[in-house]
């Protein structure tokens, strides 16, 4: 990386952390603190929201997802609108009129307080380890792409947002992340750009675009139903509702951004704004992803986009036939080059039949090139057994770093670094809130002045971003961990968003039916992991509906038993 | 008490900034989404 890309890059983030620190200094009271002194204005509140569900993660993988899988993705975010209405009308004003600082306490108050603390003890096993797992994938890419040491990656991404979260607390969260949404917007924008100008110039933006959808990258929608297909219209729409249900209200992490709003109305508006924003935004990234296919269609790809586990392999008694398959894969790349222009040629001239044939070449084509990239990653993991032979989330910075411009790439590195920053410090400033307001200002010390809890909270933010960086610092593998992370958070969402629709919607049920019918949802989510093959997002799904049957069929016993 | 407090309609709450009224501005993220369906279907389709 050049020294201007460090300039920009090191500036932005020094200037995230002071702009943090100064605009939040002389906070001195626990609602400052946790809160930002609920005076957050709806927009605020709707960047806060955003900037806390893009992590790093999402700007790095979601581009490589395109690429490899088209732009069905976007489905996964259909129900998230529908999630933002029914909060709306529900949680907020309920959160808002009890003045709780955390949804956990909400809990107590509905039921009693084995209810609120298993719900703030779930919160905090998953939210912990999600918290580790934001700092640990964008350190573990950068480190690949750029060869970063990854501890010394980890300990400025978690050092930085320690100092300001641990500083300002919720408002510095809150003010950060403005300045992180226009760093991340802005990044993406450049990236775009380059993109588009990279198209060779004789393929128009239009052509580009029917390219990418004749080669299958465009199907954005697909009403067929399927229910081992994780992305489809029915599973994005039903799936994706519970997610969002349980994400935006049950955890924590995104609570605390909209109980920070100014009033009922104010948080409500972030929430909906959310609902309008959010599925454009991730249209547009994947559409990039989209458009890198096709400028790779014009400029031949790395079989493997891991540079590091290419050079493993081409290091091992491989390989010889991982050299074969690169020699195939660039043929096949010229082959596949000339039939795209025949494609084009017959779409100019309206000649469906030769358009017709183009495409059927093509899809044989792609067939082939899959197969070649297949028999790669095998490779790739004979070579290296504890390799990740999926190599989606290195795609979009590998193009970053080989086609943008000087200054460009620290711009988008600053993005990505930004993104990271603004979901762990969300998730710190959660995590310090429910252990200190459900778990020691309950159990431990119930009657402590203003300054203890403050101190407490600070002490509470600086633990656990030592625990998310300790937990990024000792483990090292990627693939295993987003799976174990996202299987956690639907092991523990469904059982939770159950627990707080009981308590929204039906007043009859107590906090003993809940909470034993919450415990047998729980046993069967887990013999769902363990003994089907069902995916994983049905979890949300499955362990929300059996709480609910479960607590009305405990509910019944109980009163038939009393009749008796 | 908390019941009570449940219970108050969401008539008592301050207007949305846009929109003269809470049901309009649901109804306004709910047509999005069903218009962002159908742009997407025929996105893909135009397009495959």
């Amino acid at each position: 990386m050049s020294l201007p890309d460090w300039i920009v890059l090191i500036g932005f983030l020094a200037f995230v952390v002071i702009y943090g620190v100064w605009k939040t200094r002389g906070k001195n009271n626990i609602q400052d603190y946790l809160l930002a002194s609920r005076a957050t204005p709806w927009y605020m509140v709707t960047l806060s929201i955003m900037a806390t569900q893009a992590s790093a993660i999402t700007f790095l993988s979601t581009p490589g997802q395109a690429y490899s899988d088209g732009m069905r993705f976007v489905q996964f975010y259909l129900g998230l609108p529908i999630a933002m209405i029914i909060l709306s009308v529900t949680a907020v004003p309920i959160f808002h009129r009890l003045r709780v600082f955390t949804a956990y306490e909400y809990l107590e108050q509905r039921f009693d307080l084995k209810n609120r603390i298993l719900g703030s003890v779930l919160f905090l096993i998953q939210r912990g380890l999600a918290a580790g797992f934001t700092i640990l994938a964008p350190a573990l890419i950068l480190s690949v792409i750029l060869g970063w040491d990854i501890r010394f990656t980890v300990c400025i991404i978690g050092g930085l947002v320690i100092v300001y979260t641990t500083t300002g607390g919720s408002d510095a969260v809150n003010k950060t992340h403005l300045l992180q949404m226009i760093i991340i917007t802005a990044g993406m924008f450049a990236a775009f750009w380059v993109i588009l100008r990279l198209l060779p110039p004789d393929v128009s933006f239009l052509d580009a675009t029917h390219i990418a959808g004749k080669m299958g990258k465009l199907n954005a929608i697909t009403f067929d139903f399927d229910w081992k297909d994780r992305y489809n219209f029915w599973s994005g729409l039903l799936g994706g509702t519970f997610l969002a249900l349980s994400y935006f209200g049950t955890d924590q992490s995104q609570v605390q951004r909209y109980l920070s709003g100014k009033s009922i109305a104010q948080s409500r508006m972030g929430l909906l704004a959310n609902g309008v924003v959010k599925i454009p935004m991730q249209f547009s990234i994947l559409f990039a992803g989209a458009m890198i296919f096709v400028v790779y269609q014009f400029v031949t790809p790395p079989l493997f986009f891991n540079p590091v586990e290419t050079q493993n392999v081409k290091n091992s008694a491989f390989a010889a036939d991982y050299n074969n398959l690169e020699y195939k894969f660039t043929l096949l790349h010229e082959q596949k080059q000339g039939t795209i222009r025949d494609m084009l040629a017959a779409l100019h001239n309206q000649d469906q039949g030769g358009l017709q044939t183009s495409v059927e070449q093509l899809q044989a084509l792609s067939g082939e090139e899959k197969t070649i990239i297949k028999s790669a990653g095998e490779l790739i993991i004979k070579a290296n057994p504890k390799a990740d032979g999926n190599d989606t989330n290195y795609i979009f910075l590998s193009f970053v770093i080989r086609f943008l411009p000087t200054g460009l790439v620290g711009l988008v590195l600053a993005a990505i670094l930004s993104a990271s920053m603004s979901s762990t410090a969300a998730e710190l400033n959660a995590l310090a809130s429910t252990t200190v307001v459900d778990i020691y200002k309950r159990m431990i010390k119930k009657s402590g002045s203003d300054h203890h809890y403050l101190l407490v909270s600070r002490l509470a933010t600086i633990f656990w971003g030592l625990y998310a960086v300790a937990f990024a610092w000792f483990a090292n593998r990627l693939g295993t961990l987003i799976e174990a992370v996202n299987i956690l958070g639907s092991l523990f969402y469904g059982a939770i968003l159950g627990i707080f629709l009981i308590a929204f919607y039906f007043k009859r049920i107590g906090g003993v039916e809940t909470f034993w019918a919450a415990i047998i949802a729980e046993i069967l989510v887990i013999a769902c992991f363990l003994f089907t093959d069902i995916p994983y997002l049905w979890y949300n799904v499955i362990g929300c509906l059996a709480l609910l049957f479960i607590a009305h069929l405990v509910k019944m016993c109980r009163s038939l038993l009393l009749a008796r | 008490m908390i019941d009570q407090q449940e219970k108050k309609s969401s008539n008592d709450i301050e207007k949305p900034p846009l929109l003269s009224s809470w049901p309009k501005l649901y109804l306004v993220v709910f047509l999005n989404l069903v218009l962002l369906v159908v742009l997407f279907y025929i996105f893909t389709k135009y397009f495959s």
